[in-house]
């Protein structure tokens, strides 16, 4: 059954919340290329939601999709309930973007650029006034309102930006890599001002940081090859990644030996070695016993529960080699 | 269709002009004047009069339009360019509720204050400082010309300004197409100078009418609506064409 859009909310004739964002079977070809291939995605409202990809994946196709940017070729997608091949203005008010580029412009000071933004929302000069006034101290730019934006670092231009998509009060924020290029600090920085939107917007977010995907999100989702594979908290990722555990071994010499003898067990379904150091992924975590028995009088310095990370999830899901 | 869109764009671009309308008027008027001192004040007295009028008064009109379409061509080519390309401002218009053709209308209008802004900073300044004279209820003629040339010619910068993603292609089209229609428009030369076999093709080349008509409409006041009609009706189809490629390319 299609996907009742806003229709069924306004009349109350469903009683499932609306999702934030929900696209179905949405496609977008290229000549030659399928950048988005059947993607499903839901949406919560409030989520923080993070997209995960290679170079390539489809991410920015679509985000761009989403902001009424692009079309797609197929499929149907949906914010707030509206359609985006027809309620684009209606989205576009309600959603705010923060673009890999800046896009900042360079002939207008910082306080020029948000009063720009705010007539082109239709905001009344009062209530801009107000809100500038308000964002501008937030960000910690009030002092530098009236300069360019060449003149700021990346830090405080990556904040202007993200002022000028808050301005409009957006139900929605895109933000598509908030945090590249930026020093540590000013990562930080942007990373708690997301949290303090927390629960007041959803917020959907693409990064190639798995640590601020970790930090910021309540959900996430790893695309590659234009299809979504996979989705969850990173909990329930790391859970996903499959039953295996991996323990570091630390022996004090024979490591070639003892990789070996290890090898050939049939509960051990991988082996690294790394210096002093073997790396065994065993199929599950009861196998430990057999392998510690096998090590029996080996000089064992220690034996190591390895935390799977998020980026173990991404690498194992997306594989490793570098993409163009 | 509500138009803010396109009142807030274009605001912007004024308020970016006015921070810079010395400089920008000095390199505007810096070019034509140069032209009309050395051929006009130089080459007279070697040229004599042309169709009657000293040659001085011949090329002065031609001079002022000119200066007004080539800054609201350059305007709207570049404008756009760098807002596409490098400055990617067009984008973030495109996710705020206004439509895409409000944006090219305001760029459109942008080139059209430019180039008339400029046009009348150097009319201003060949009369001030040349024996250039006009009689004054000329000027109205003159305007029915040069504000329907500078909306045309602001189109076409769109266009290229849309289309062409390399600043070094808008360069080329500028020398190869742009000055070659103004310059063999009978800005320096009456057209009684082409042979007879040409002659009609050239007149009907929009450009062609817009500096024949506004030199007749401000030296002599001769109003031709055939040529109005020909500026005019060129500049709404390629206003329609620019709408529509914009509207195309941003649908990419």
């Amino acid at each position: 059954m299609p996907w009742a859009p806003r229709a069924a909310r306004c009349t109350g004739s469903s009683d499932m919340p609306v999702p934030a964002i929900l696209t179905r079977s949405l496609t977008k070809q290229y000549t030659g290329l399928t950048a988005l291939n059947s993607f499903d995605l839901e949406v919560s409202r409030g989520a923080i939601f993070g997209l995960l990809g290679p170079n390539g994946a489809g991410k920015t196709t679509l985000i761009r999709i989403l902001t009424t940017l692009m079309r797609q070729s197929t499929g149907e997608a949906f914010i707030d309930g509206l359609d985006i091949r027809t309620e684009g203005r209606r989205i576009r008010g309600m959603i705010g973007v923060v673009s890999q580029e800046n896009s900042l412009d360079r002939y207008l000071t910082a306080r020029e650029n948000l009063v720009l933004h705010a007539r082109l929302h239709g905001m009344d000069r009062k209530t801009y006034n107000r809100r500038i006034d308000e964002l501008l101290e937030l960000m910690g730019l009030s002092a530098r309102q009236k300069d360019f934006p060449d003149t700021f670092s990346g830090g405080m231009q990556r904040r202007l930006v993200v002022a000028r998509a808050l301005l409009h009060q957006p139900q929605l924020l895109f933000l598509d890599e908030p945090t590249t290029g930026l020093d540590p600090q000013s990562r930080r920085a942007v990373w708690d001002y997301i949290r303090s939107l927390a629960g007041s917007m959803t917020i959907f977010l693409t990064t190639h940081y798995l640590e601020e995907a970790e930090q910021l999100c309540d959900r996430i989702a790893i695309m590659d090859h234009g299809r979504l594979i996979a989705l969850g908290s990173t909990r329930e990722l790391k859970e996903r990644l499959s039953g295996a555990t991996v323990y570091e071994i630390e022996l004090e010499r024979d490591v070639e030996q003892y990789a070996t003898l290890l090898r050939s067990m049939q509960c051990v379904s991988d082996i690294e070695v790394l210096s002093s150091r073997l790396q065994v992924t065993l199929e599950c975590w009861e196998c430990l016993s057999e392998i510690v028995t096998a090590l029996n009088g080996a000089p064992v310095r220690s034996i190591t529960l390895k935390e799977r990370t998020l980026e173990d999830v991404f690498i194992s899901l997306t594989g490793a080699g570098v993409r163009e | 269709m509500i138009m803010r869109g396109s009142l807030a764009i274009w605001m912007r671009d004024m308020q970016v002009l006015r921070r810079a309308i010395f400089s920008e008027l000095v390199a505007v008027v810096a070019y034509p004047l140069t032209i009309y001192l050395a051929f006009g004040i130089g080459m007279q007295s070697y040229i004599g009069a042309v169709e009657g009028s000293p040659y001085s008064l011949f090329i002065a009109p031609g001079l002022i339009t000119m200066t007004a379409v080539n800054a609201a061509y350059n305007e709207s080519v570049w404008s756009l360019w760098f807002h596409r390309r490098v400055q990617f401002t067009v984008e973030s218009y495109r996710v705020t509720p206004i439509s895409v053709s409000e944006i090219i209308i305001a760029k459109i209008c942008t080139g059209f204050t430019h180039g008339i802004i400029k046009g009348c900073a150097v009319g201003l300044v060949i009369f001030a400082i040349t024996p250039f004279r006009f009689p004054m209820e000329h000027l109205f003629n003159y305007l029915v010309f040069l504000i329907p040339g500078s909306a045309l010619f602001s189109c076409a910068g769109v266009i290229s300004g849309t289309v062409m993603d390399k600043p070094e292609t808008i360069g080329k089209v500028e020398a190869v197409l742009v000055m070659p229609l103004i310059f063999m428009s009978g800005l320096f030369f009456p057209l009684s100078s082409y042979p007879a076999d040409v002659l009609p093709w050239v007149r009907a080349i929009p450009t062609t009418a817009l500096f024949e008509g506004a030199r007749r409409a401000l030296v002599s006041g001769d109003m031709s609506t055939l040529h109005v009609l020909q500026v005019s009706v060129s500049a709404v189809v390629l206003f329609a064409a620019a709408v529509g490629i914009f509207r195309r390319k941003m649908a990419e």
